[in-house]
């Protein structure tokens, strides 16, 4: 009896050493396309490199410009990514002391945006930059694009050297390229120029998505201007401290936030707009630790919502903004001027009902009778520099390569 | 096996039939408690005797009628036992029969046969006698006590106290330093992210008792320091046992109500396990789902979108009473065979079903703000509903046994099975004007099934050689246990005044999640013990050694719900949201994975531990027991898993393949010294060095998001910062001393006194660069040691008034006082938040270690009217269960004042029928978390009130 039990045992182990053993998926390799035109990437770039206008570029990952690297991109490149959520999201990370020369021109854009788009180099040097099988309002196919500097951020950590660093959101803190800020405002990390970002910003775990344009710790000699952002899941451009100024943006139907900056941003966003985002047109915060920078956001146009009228005859926002229209901080130190905000608005599209202590308005106008302007405060009085009336006051002439401007959705504005 | 259960059928027929009855008892050595083997046991005024075997005892077939028996032995005074009623085809189980040494009485000791029986003295015994300061609780006492499973009978034990409702501490050391076992072998954990084992899947009715070994002797696991559990299956019983038993349990909250939450599920839900409904759909662990993008057809696409479960809801329904069943079936049989073999045999099954439901629950997340003279925290995200879950526990034992007089063979097979489904409700308040929160307010639904099971397989022998003195116990286990969590669904919606939608950047888009743990443990271990004489006194000398294999698969799998195109406003209906004209190609709903394949959520360890040991047990000088022995264990822990970088197709990623990442061999050297100041009192020193080793986990490049509290998880292997990716085991030196009274009827009084000292602890450190994420890694930390004191008084109450006889205290005690090194980073991170006024030091209490645990009972008990009764009383001091981190303070689990009361009458004349009747949390106290800062209102990290609960149970033996 005893030698067959012992049998039977090491039988039954047996058996679960195999149940273990096998694997219910196997891997099956993404399979990699023989076109010469098409590069797929899935390694990070350690040493200087080109991209070519007249292939397509695949981040296959999350593909990071290491320090030390430069990489340019060249007028009209088109750069695909491959879809995922999670841990799976691609992106192009460009790390601190990294350089990224992307300087598109009106002419030849360089566009960033998803596998799925069937948009061809040779259709942008045609002259059309505009998806052919994807709509604008189709987000969180791919991360997005994030460039991080040395210039001073206020958040509230230090490490040995007494110099303020963190991790930037949407990157695990175990990929050290992840790290942002420091202490040389003057950091350059290159020119951006001319680029559209398009149908990204998926999410890798609350309150961690990617933005359409991440800007961490970016110092004031990165050149970055003629910027559109469209159909991002997340913000549209976020900030997190540095001292970079940005120029001549569009941020066309953000599925967060449009404008959000954070840990004390030191430079200034001019002439922009900002269209139909999902959540609040603008989310400005102030510091996170002791160092305070004043940030400047001057000249824009912003569309909160586009309405209808349903059967009663009530107004019914089709697609905008559910969240706030300017939302900051008590402690958010800010110059906001000339900028208009076009109407109608729905009820609980307001302006943040916080204490206003370090934040400066100048020519704001709201698109509402003046009567009812005090009702779009949620404080229930109306800041100084904030006034009911006026006009759309960015200048889109430079802007006509964007997708937003071909698509019609700068418009009358 | 089907041979063995026929044999026996017939066997039991053969017996049935016999006009004889039977006497049984167990003949045990009253001053050290060992069994005495070769005792010689007759019937007096018969023909009638035996000699008792390895375990000591006997079995003796006769005809019926009253008679006496005499067991003597040398060395020993002889024992008559009078009375002993024999009926034909029953058994008369006498149960421990102590034989006295020969030198204080000359004289024949006559007892009768009923007067006997005890089983917690029995305990009190092994506890006096044993090498190692252990404590442990009874079957008998966790029937007073009225416990369901082990995680509650353990709180009775002196120094043990409960985390989580299902893990143990003892002496309120973390989980990592506690070791659970089940009949001596180690069996593999159930929770992803602890060292130890979930005592909630224990069923009381399947176990015989506890026993907490509080200090290392050299035959024991080296990698235990609070203390190593040990949980006996019931063993076979002496007479034949026929019981069932049925229970139901009331708490006005949970039970009859019509707010009780939970969700449709599978049809199999009531047995513990899932029937497929929440299987994950068939391709959605490949590379490439179907989804409007990946080159799929539309039909293909919208079928595997309605390939996952619909239900994303919680609904509403009415609760029913928790009831719970067990039966057992038990015998043993003498063998008409030449050498009188005994055959025993064991079955027993139960099933619980228990609801729970808190109308109130709260998780908090605060946070310091940045101006160090405002002390009040702030709040960045509140979340608060109400919770439901319904937990099934079906256990199974099955066991038989083979007895000769020197030679004993056990077979034991063991299935757990238990399906916890919850269902809640949760309004999420994030505060945007708190650091790093974007602000927001959304209505969550989260449904979750947990699935565990445990399915244990053990061998064992026992050999005695003739009467040369030597033993030999063998054993081989399997065990398999799986936790799955199939299909965890979170459906958030966003809430603004202008709309109701998925905000990815706010509440997020809903999302579904599969996590599956297996693991197997193997086990070899052989002791063997050679008896002595050493200057007249016994003495053992034991040796043996053990192998342990084990081997862990992990896998979490995301997927998240995508909107091609468009803003989709809905009403916050959850089962709304997955219907036809909502999903791709119909409507823009799809699903998209969050899994790299190869995928950095998955793993694979193996373990693979071999101990050698030797160890002399001996009085060197008179009245000094010394126990010396040293152990050696050959660790190997290798790993198969990668990181996100490797998984995403970056060769310059991290990427293990089976590598070995421990190797250690350790010596463990331990001294136990017992001087016995008088016949009932020991005084007890002890030194040891034990180890706690990294988890599977820990040694590797795994990045795992954890979905219940979106915390991640990073292996130690990764260098960041000032950590070098050297992850250590951490080696204790343990010193004890305790000092012991022994009283008659299981009555004691003891003050223990410890000090442990840490070399490299591992602790779960939160990175701070991480500003917007909650991430984590193991690593070794300063050092920390810990001083304690135990006192346990176990009373009759008759040295007040002689009315008291019935009624007795018990009590115990632990106070301890622990210290860890900070490290630099936690030490500046610490400073950087220094509130005015405030002095931070670079040293704190041990994360998870209680301050002090109490357990207080006052019981009653009367043999005579079938009564046993209780009020028992248990609580731990507040303890650190967070460590914080700058911006986020230390949160402290507050004492909960459990008071409980039992209730306890047998009826009938042979005290067959048994009537329950239990009070659980009669002060209605709330379990609850704060967060604390100096100066600062606490505030609430978890809160729930399980409310006033009772129950009523009939058990009967037939």
């Amino acid at each position: 009896m005893n030698f067959r039990l012992l049998a039977m045992l090491f039988v039954v182990s047996a058996l679960f050493f195999t149940a273990c053993g096998e694997d219910e998926d196997p891997v099956t390799p993404t399979p990699e396309p023989v076109d010469e035109s098409t590069i797929i990437l899935r390694e990070n770039i350690t040493s200087d490199a080109t991209w070519e206008s007249d292939k397509i570029y695949v981040l296959g990952s999350r593909i990071t410009v290491e320090s030390g690297a430069t990489l340019t991109i060249q007028p009209g490149t088109v750069i695909k990514a491959e879809a995922g959520t999670g841990a799976n999201a691609t992106a192009l990370l460009v790390a601190r002391g990294g350089t990224l020369i992307a300087e598109g021109t009106a002419d030849a854009p360089i566009i960033f945006t998803s596998i799925a788009d069937e948009i061809t180099p040779e259709q942008v040097a045609g002259g059309d930059f505009a998806s052919p099988n994807l709509d604008p309002d189709i987000n969180g196919l791919w991360g997005g694009v994030i460039v991080l500097g040395n210039a001073t951020i206020s958040a509230s950590n230090d490490n040995d050297e007494d110099l303020s660093e963190v991790q930037i959101e949407g990157i695990p803190s175990t990929d050290t390229n992840g790290l942002y800020g420091g202490n040389d405002d003057g950091d350059n990390s290159g020119v951006i120029s001319h680029i559209s970002i398009r149908h990204g910003g998926a999410n890798i775990g609350a309150g961690n998505e990617i933005n359409g344009l991440t800007l961490g710790g970016v110092g004031s000699a990165t050149t970055i201007n003629n910027v559109e952002v469209v159909a991002n899941q997340d913000d549209g451009i976020e900030w997190f401290g540095g001292t970079v100024d940005v120029n001549n943006v569009v941020v066309w139907n953000a599925g967060d936030d449009a404008i959000d900056t954070d840990q004390s941003w030191g430079g200034t966003l001019d002439n922009f707009f900002v269209v139909t985002p999902i959540g609040s047109c603008f989310e400005l915060d102030g510091p996170e630790g002791s160092y305070v920078a004043r940030q400047t956001i001057k000249n824009g146009t912003v569309v909160a919502g586009i309405f209808e009228l349903n059967e009663d005859d009530e107004l019914e926002l089709v697609t905008g903004a559910t969240g706030l229209l300017i939302d900051t901080d008590e402690n958010t130190p800010l110059d906001m001027s000339n900028v208009h905000f076009v109407g109608p608005f729905v009820d609980g599209q307001d302006v943040t009902d916080d204490e206003l202590q370090n934040t400066t308005f100048t020519d704001i106008t709201f698109d509402i009778d003046p009567a009812n302007l005090v009702d779009l405060m949620e404080k229930g009085e109306v800041p100084a520099g904030i006034s009911a009336g006026g006009a759309p006051v960015a200048d889109k002439s430079g802007l006509g390569w964007t997708w937003a401007s071909i698509r019609g959705g700068l418009d009358g504005l | 096996m089907r041979q063995l259960l026929t044999i026996l059928f017939v066997l039991t027929a053969l017996f049935a039939t016999a006009q004889n009855g039977t006497i049984r008892g167990t003949v045990i050595e009253d001053e050290s408690g060992f069994t005495v083997i070769g005792a010689n046991v007759l019937v007096k005024d018969s023909d009638r005797g035996t000699v008792t075997d390895l375990d000591g005892q006997f079995s003796i077939s006769i005809a019926p009628g009253t008679y006496s028996i005499q067991i003597s032995y040398i060395g020993f005074q002889t024992l008559t036992v009078s009375d002993v009623e024999v009926v034909a085809g029953e058994v008369n189980a006498l149960g421990e029969i102590r034989l006295g040494d020969d030198t204080k009485q000359l004289q024949e000791v006559v007892v009768t046969g009923k007067a006997i029986r005890t089983t917690e003295a029995a305990l009190m015994t092994i506890k006096k006698k044993a090498p190692a300061m252990l404590d442990g609780i009874s079957s008998a006492r966790m029937q007073l006590t009225g416990d369901a499973t082990a995680v509650e009978a353990a709180k009775r034990v002196t120094g043990v106290s409960i985390e989580g409702g299902k893990y143990v501490y003892v002496r309120g050391l973390g989980d990592r330093y506690s070791k659970t076992t089940l009949n001596g072998v180690d069996i593999p954990g159930l929770d992803p992210d602890r060292n130890t084992i979930q005592m909630d899947i224990f069923p009381t009715s399947l176990i015989d008792n506890l026993v907490v070994s509080k200090n290392f002797t050299a035959d024991m696991p080296a990698d235990f320091t609070g203390g190593l559990l040990n949980i006996e299956t019931k063993d076979f019983p002496e007479e034949k046992l026929v019981s069932a038993s049925v229970s139901l349990g009331y708490n006005p909250q949970m039970n009859l109500t019509n707010d009780f939450l939970t969700y449709d599920g599978g049809d199999t839900d009531f047995l513990g396990f899932d029937d497929g409904s929440r299987a994950l759909p068939n391709g959605a662990g490949s590379a490439n789902i179907p989804t409007p993008i990946s080159g799929n057809s539309s039909e293909e696409v919208g079928r595997f979108i309605r390939s996952f479960n619909p239900e994303l809801g919680a609904r509403r329904e009415t609760s029913f009473l928790d009831y719970s069943a067990s039966v057992s079936l038990a015998n043993q049989l003498t063998l008409d065979n030449e050498k009188e073999g005994k055959l025993g045999y064991i079955l027993s099954l139960s099933y619980r079903n228990d609801y729970t439901y808190y109308d109130d629950v709260f998780y908090g997340e605060y946070q310091r703000v940045t101006d160090p003279a405002d002390y009040e925290l702030i709040y960045a995200n509140d979340q608060f509903g109400q919770l439901g879950e319904q937990s099934i526990l079906i256990g199974g034992l099955a066991g038989l046994a083979y007895k000769t007089q020197y030679s004993k063979y056990r077979l034991t097979a063991m299935r757990l099975q238990n399906g916890e489904k919850r269902a809640g409700q949760f309004v999420i308040d994030n505060n945007g004007d708190a650091i790093g929160q974007s602000g927001f307010i959304a209505l969550s639904d989260n449904l979750e099934y947990n699935q565990r099971s445990l399915t244990n397989f053990l061998l064992n022998g026992t050999h005695v050689l003739g009467d040369k003195g030597w033993e030999v116990d063998w054993r081989t286990a399997a065990t398999l246990s799986t936790s799955d969590d199939p299909d965890i669904r979170k459906t958030a919606f966003t809430v603004s005044p202008v709309d109701t939608n998925f905000v990815a950047g706010a509440g997020g888009n809903p999302s579904r999640i599969w996590r599956y743990l297996d693991e197997v443990n193997l086990v070899g271990k052989v002791d063997v013990t050679k008896q002595y004489t050493f200057r007249g006194e016994d003495a053992r000398f034991k040796f043996g050694g053990a192998y342990t294999f084990k081997e862990r698969d992990y896998e979490i799998l995301f997927y998240d719900i995508q909107f091609f195109g468009g803003s989709t406003s809905f009403d916050p209906i959850p089962n709304d949201v997955l219907v036809n004209e909502n999903l791709f190609p119909t409507g823009n709903i799809y699903y998209q994975s969050g899994n790299n394949i190869p995928n950095p959520n998955q793993y694979n360890s193996t373990v693979s531990n071999t101990g050698l040991y030797v160890s002399n047990e001996a009085d060197l000088f008179p009245g000094l027991k010394t126990i010396i022995g040293v152990r050696a264990e050959n660790y190997v822990q290798r790993h198969t898993g990668r990181d996100q970088r490797f998984s995403s197709g970056d060769p310059g990623g991290n990427n293990l393949e089976n590598e070995t990442v421990l190797d250690d061999l350790d010596f463990f050297p331990s001294v136990n010294l017992i001087y016995s100041i008088q016949e009932e009192q020991n005084l007890r020193a002890a030194y040891s060095r034990t180890i706690a080793r990294p988890s599977f986990k820990e040694l590797s490049f795994a990045q795992i998001l954890d979905p219940v509290t979106n915390r991640i998880f990073n292996g130690s292997l990764f260098s960041l910062g000032n950590w070098d990716g050297n992850l250590v085991a951490t080696r204790i030196d343990n010193i004890d001393l305790r000092w012991e009274l022994f009283m008659e009827g299981g009555q004691i009084f003891s003050i223990s006194g410890f000090y442990k000292r840490f070399d490299q602890p591992i602790e779960l450190v939160r990175l701070p660069q991480a500003a917007t994420s909650a991430e984590f890694q193991p690593r070794n930390v300063g050092d920390g040691q810990l001083f304690g004191l135990e006192f346990e008084v176990r009373k009759s109450l008759n040295f007040i008034s002689p009315a008291l006889t019935d009624f007795s205290f018990s009590g115990n005690v632990t106070v301890v006082e622990s210290q860890i090194d900070m490290t630099d980073a936690e030490f500046n991170n610490r400073q950087l938040f220094e509130r005015e006024g405030q002095t931070i030091e670079n040293t704190r209490q041990m994360a998870g270690q209680a301050p002090y645990v109490i357990n207080a009972g006052l019981t009653y008990g009367n043999r005579d009217k079938g009564i046993d009764a209780g009020l028992f009383y248990n609580v731990k001091g507040e303890t650190l269960q967070i460590v914080g981190t700058g911006l986020y303070p230390d949160v402290y689990f507050q004492p909960f004042h459990s008071l409980n009361f039992s209730f306890n009458k047998k009826l009938g004349a042979e005290q067959n029928t048994s009537l329950d009747f239990g009070v659980n949390n009669i002060l209605n106290d709330e379990v609850e978390s704060f967060y604390q800062s100096f100066e600062a209102t606490p505030q609430v990290f978890n809160r729930v009130n399980p409310g006033v609960s009772v129950s009523v149970g009939i058990s009967h033996k037939f």
